[in-house]
C-alpha cells in the first residue's frame, strides 16, 4: 500500500506538485493521467525515489510506502528500490544476455547462490510472459528480442528481487497495439501478487487496465476515483474536458 | 536556375580537389617513406642493435624501448584518465569545478609537447631523482596521453544511455555497482579505441623522451624500469640529424620511419577496427 | 473556440435525434386529431409515415455505432450517445404504438360508444398528457435541464390513472351494453397503447437524467 499525504514537491523555483494526498491499495492497480507536465511522471518516481537524481529537487509531505516514511532518516535507498521496481517508458535492457538482464537485480543484491538465481530468472521471466518466447535463447543478447518483448524483459528484471510495488512509466507508450496489449494483460495478472502504479498518456489504456485513475493537472490532482466512476460520470468538469478531448 | 547549378558545380569541384591534394600530400609522404625504406627492412634490421657508429645494424632496441613507453605511458595515463573521466561524467554533476576541470582537460592537451619533456626532466628526472629513466619516460608520456585518454573515456561515458543508469538504479544498484556493472562494460570499447588512438599518439612523440627517457645510443635492452632505453622517433631524429655519417644512415632513417609509422597506422586501424566491431555489439536499438 | 471535429459529430447526431422526435412528436399529434375526429384520412397519413421513422432509427443507430467505434466517447459523450441510441429506439416504438392507433381509426369499426361516454374515458387527456410528456422531455434534453424530469414522470401517474378508470368504466359498459363489447375493447386497446406511451415517454426521461447527471433512474423510482 502506498500513502501519499500533503506531498508538495519543488524542482528549482518549479512547483510541480502541490498539496497532494492519496492511497493506493495493494493489489491493485492505480492510473495516472494527465496533460504533458501535469506532474504525474513526477508523483510516481517519488515512491522509488527516483527523484533523489534531480539536483534541486526539494519534497515536504509524507510519503509512505507499506506504512513506512520512505524520506525518514537512515531509509536504504537501495532497498527501497529493490521493494518498489520500475519499468520505463522506453524498453531499457542492458546490454547484456537475456539472463544476466533478468539475473542483475539479484547479484548486485548479494545474491550468490547460483541455482537460486536460474529458478529465479525463470520464475520472472514466466511471470512476465516472456519465458516461452526466449527459454531456448537465454544467452542471446536483449538487444536481439522485439520492443514489446523488451519491455516484458524489464518487466521481468523488475520482477526477480521480489518487489511489492510495480511502478510503470508510461510502459507502451514506445510499443505497437499487438505488445500494448500483451503489456496490459501482464499488468491485468501481475496484479494479484504487486501493487501496480502507471503513468499513461493513453486514456483507453488507463481505463482498461486499471482499478482506480488519477488526474493530475498543472501539478494538482483534479480527481482521484474508481476508474469505471471516472470514464463514465468523472466528477470535475476538468477531468470530464480533458478525457473527453475538449482539453484547452 | 542555371547559374545556380553552375555555381554548385563549381564549389563541388574545388571541394574535390582540395580534398584531393589532403589524401595526395598523404599518400606522397607515406610513397616516399615506403619508397627508401622498404628496401632496408629485413628480419636483421628489426631483431639486432644498431652497429658501425649507426651506420649499420639494426633498430631492435629502439623498437623494445617504444614498447616499454608505451606500457608504461599507458599504465599512468589509462587509470588515471579513466578515473578522472569517471568522476567528472558520473559523480561530479554538471557544476562550475566540472567545467573547470573540463577546460584545463582541454588546455592540457593543447600545450606543446616539448613543454611537457622539460616539466618531465624538472619534476621526474630531477627532483623526484629517476633519472633519464623508462620511468620518467612514461610519467611524462602519460601525462601528455591523459587529456586524450579522459577525452575519449568522457565521450564513451556519455554515450552510455542514461536510461542503463536509471534502469539499474531502480533494480536497487549503488551507482559504483551501477558503473562497475552496466556503464563501464558498454562503454569498454570506445575507452578501449581512445586507449589505442593515445597509444598512437604516445608512440610517435620524441620532444617528451628527448630529456626524460631516451638514449643516444644504447645497443643493449633496458633490464629495470630505472634504465634509459633507445626509442623509434628520436633514433631517427638522431640519424636523420647529427649521427656520424648522415648519407650511410639515410637508408636506415627511412626504415625506421618507415617501422614507426607503421606500428602507429596500425594502432589506428586497430581503433577502428574495435570501434565497428565492438559498436555493433553494443549498439541499442 | 471551434468546435472540434468529435463534437461536430456528436452536434450532428443530437441534430437527427431532434428531427426524428418531431416526426415522432408530429405523428401522435396527427393520431389525435384522427382519432378525436374519426379522420381516417390523416389516420392514413400516419401510417404512411411511420416508415420514415423506420428509417431515422436505423440511420441514428449505426451513426452511434460509428460514433462509439471511431472515436471511443468516454464521460458525457459515451453517455449521451448510450443515451441517444436507446432514445431513438424508444421514440421508433412510440411511434408504433401511434401508428397502431392510427389503424384503429382507419379501420373505423368502433362509432358506436356515446360522445358523453366518450367525454368520461377521458381519451383526449391522455393524448395530450403525454404529448406534452414527450415535447417536455425534449425540451429537458435540448436545455440539458433536468429540473422538468420530476414534473413529467408525475404526469405518466396520470396517464395511469385514467388507464384504469377506463378499464373500470369499460368494463361497466359492456355489462351494461354487450353488443358495444368490441368496440370497447378496442378502446380499451387505444388507451393502453398511450398508456404504453407514456411509459416509453419516462423512459426517455431516464435516459436524459442518466446523461445529463450520470443518475440512474430507472427500476428504482419508487424507491426514492
Amino acid at each position: 500500500m502506498i500513502e501519499a499525504k500533503n506531498i508538495d514537491f519543488h524542482y528549482g523555483d518549479f512547483h510541480a506538485l502541490k498539496n497532494i494526498s492519496m492511497t493506493m491499495e495493494s493489489n491493485t492497480v492505480t492510473a495516472f493521467i494527465g496533460p504533458s507536465g501535469c506532474g504525474k511522471s513526477t508523483f510516481l518516481r517519488l515512491f522509488n525515489r527516483m527523484n533523489d537524481l534531480i539536483p534541486g529537487a526539494r519534497l515536504t509531505g509524507q510519503c509512505l510506502v507499506d506504512g513506512k516514511d520512505i524520506y525518514a532518516k537512515g531509509v536504504n535507498v537501495d532497498e527501497l528500490r529493490k521493494n518498489v521496481g520500475m519499468v520505463f517508458q522506453k524498453p531499457n535492457p542492458f546490454p547484456k544476455s537475456i539472463f544476466e538482464n533478468v539475473a542483475y537485480g539479484l547479484r548486485v543484491n548479494g545474491v550468490r547462490d547460483q541455482a537460486f538465481i536460474r529458478r529465479r530468472v525463470e520464475e520472472s521471466l514466466v511471470g512476465a510472459a516472456l519465458w516461452d518466447e526466449v527459454k531456448d535463447k537465454l544467452k542471446k543478447s536483449a538487444y536481439e528480442l522485439s520492443g514489446g518483448q523488451q519491455q516484458r524483459l524489464c518487466i521481468a528484471r523488475a520482477l526477480a528481487v521480489s518487489p511489492s510495488i510495480l511502478l510503470m512509466d508510461e510502459p507502451a507508450s514506445a510499443l505497437d497495439p499487438i505488445s500494448t496489449s500483451k503489456i496490459e494483460e501482464l499488468i491485468h495478472s501481475l496484479k494479484k501478487d504487486y501493487t501496480i502504479v502507471i503513468v499513461t498518456h493513453n486514456m483507453q489504456q488507463a481505463a482498461r487496465v486499471s482499478d482506480k485513475t488519477g488526474f493530475f493537472m498543472l501539478g494538482e490532482l483534479v480527481e482521484y476515483n474508481d476508474t469505471k466512476k471516472m470514464f463514465l460520470n468523472p466528477e470535475k468538469v476538468q477531468t470530464q474536458n480533458y478525457i473527453t478531448g475538449r482539453f484547452g | 536556375m542555371t547559374g545556380k547549378r553552375t555555381n554548385q558545380r563549381i564549389a563541388f569541384w574545388i571541394f574535390r580537389i582540395l580534398g584531393l591534394i589532403v589524401v595526395g600530400i598523404l599518400f606522397w609522404i607515406l610513397g616516399f617513406i615506403v619508397w627508401h625504406g622498404a628496401g632496408v627492412i629485413d628480419w636483421k634490421f628489426l631483431t639486432t642493435a644498431p652497429t658501425d657508429g649507426m651506420t649499420g645494424g639494426g633498430i631492435f632496441p629502439a623498437i623494445v624501448g617504444t614498447c616499454c613507453l608505451i606500457v608504461g605511458s599507458m599504465a599512468v595515463a589509462f587509470p588515471l584518465g579513466v578515473m578522472s573521466a569517471i568522476y567528472t561524467t558520473e559523480y561530479a554533476g554538471n557544476g562550475k569545478i566540472v567545467r573547470f576541470i573540463r577546460i584545463m582537460t582541454n588546455n592540457l592537451g593543447s600545450i606543446p609537447s616539448i613543454i611537457f619533456g622539460l616539466f618531465g626532466m624538472a619534476l621526474f628526472v630531477n627532483a623526484l631523482g629517476f633519472g633519464d629513466s623508462i620511468i620518467a619516460g612514461s610519467f611524462t608520456l602519460g601525462l601528455l596521453a591523459l587529456p586524450l585518454v579522459i577525452r575519449t573515456t568522457e565521450e564513451a561515458l556519455r554515450a552510455v544511455p542514461d536510461s542503463y543508469r536509471t534502469g539499474s538504479l531502480a533494480l536497487g544498484a549503488t551507482k559504483l555497482q551501477t558503473i562497475r556493472r552496466v556503464v563501464l562494460p558498454t562503454a569498454f570499447p570506445n575507452i578501449t579505441t581512445g586507449l589505442i588512438l593515445a597509444i598512437g599518439r604516445v608512440s610517435g612523440e620524441t620532444a617528451p623522451i628527448l630529456f626524460t627517457a631516451a638514449a643516444y645510443f644504447l645497443p643493449k635492452l633496458p633490464t629495470s624500469i630505472y634504465d634509459q632505453v633507445m626509442a623509434l622517433p628520436y633514433h631517427l631524429y638522431v640519424i636523420a640529424t647529427s649521427g656520424t655519417d648522415l648519407e650511410a644512415t639515410r637508408p636506415i632513417a627511412y626504415g625506421t620511419a618507415l617501422v614507426l609509422i607503421v606500428i602507429v597506422l596500425a594502432m589506428n586501424l586497430l581503433a577502428s577496427f574495435l570501434r565497428r566491431h565492438f559498436g555493433k555489439k553494443v549498439k541499442t536499438n | 473556440m471551434a468546435m472540434k471535429h468529435t463534437e461536430k459529430e456528436l452536434t450532428l447526431l443530437r441534430e437527427e435525434v431532434s428531427q426524428m422526435w418531431g416526426l415522432v412528436l408530429s405523428q401522435l399529434e396527427k393520431t389525435r386529431q384522427a382519432y378525436l375526429n374519426d379522420d381516417a384520412e390523416l389516420a392514413r397519413e400516419v401510417a404512411s409515415r411511420e416508415k420514415r421513422v423506420d428509417t431515422y432509427e436505423l440511420k441514428i443507430d449505426s451513426d452511434c455505432e460509428n460514433y462509439i467505434a471511431l472515436f471511443g466517447p468516454v464521460a458525457v459523450d459515451l453517455r449521451l450517445v448510450l443515451s441517444l441510441i436507446k432514445i431513438s429506439g424508444t421514440l421508433e416504438r412510440i411511434a408504433d404504438l401511434a401508428d397502431g392507433i392510427a389503424r384503429h381509426v382507419i379501420t373505423g369499426e368502433c362509432t358506436a360508444l356515446p360522445a358523453a361516454f366518450k367525454e368520461e374515458l377521458r381519451i383526449g387527456t391522455m393524448f395530450d398528457t403525454v404529448i406534452s410528456m414527450l415535447s417536455d422531455s425534449f425540451v429537458a434534453l435540448d436545455s440539458e435541464n433536468t429540473k422538468l424530469s420530476g414534473r413529467i414522470l408525475a404526469k405518466d401517474e396520470t396517464v395511469d390513472e385514467i388507464y384504469h378508470d377506463d378499464i373500470r368504466l369499460l368494463s361497466e359498459y359492456v355489462q351494461q351494453e354487450p353488443q358495444g363489447a368490441r368496440c370497447a375493447m378496442e378502446t380499451l386497446l387505444i388507451a393502453r397503447k398511450i398508456e404504453r406511451i407514456g411509459d416509453h415517454c419516462s423512459n426517455i426521461v431516464e435516459e436524459i437524467v442518466f446523461y445529463i447527471d450520470a443518475k440512474i433512474l430507472k427500476h428504482n423510482r419508487n424507491e426514492e
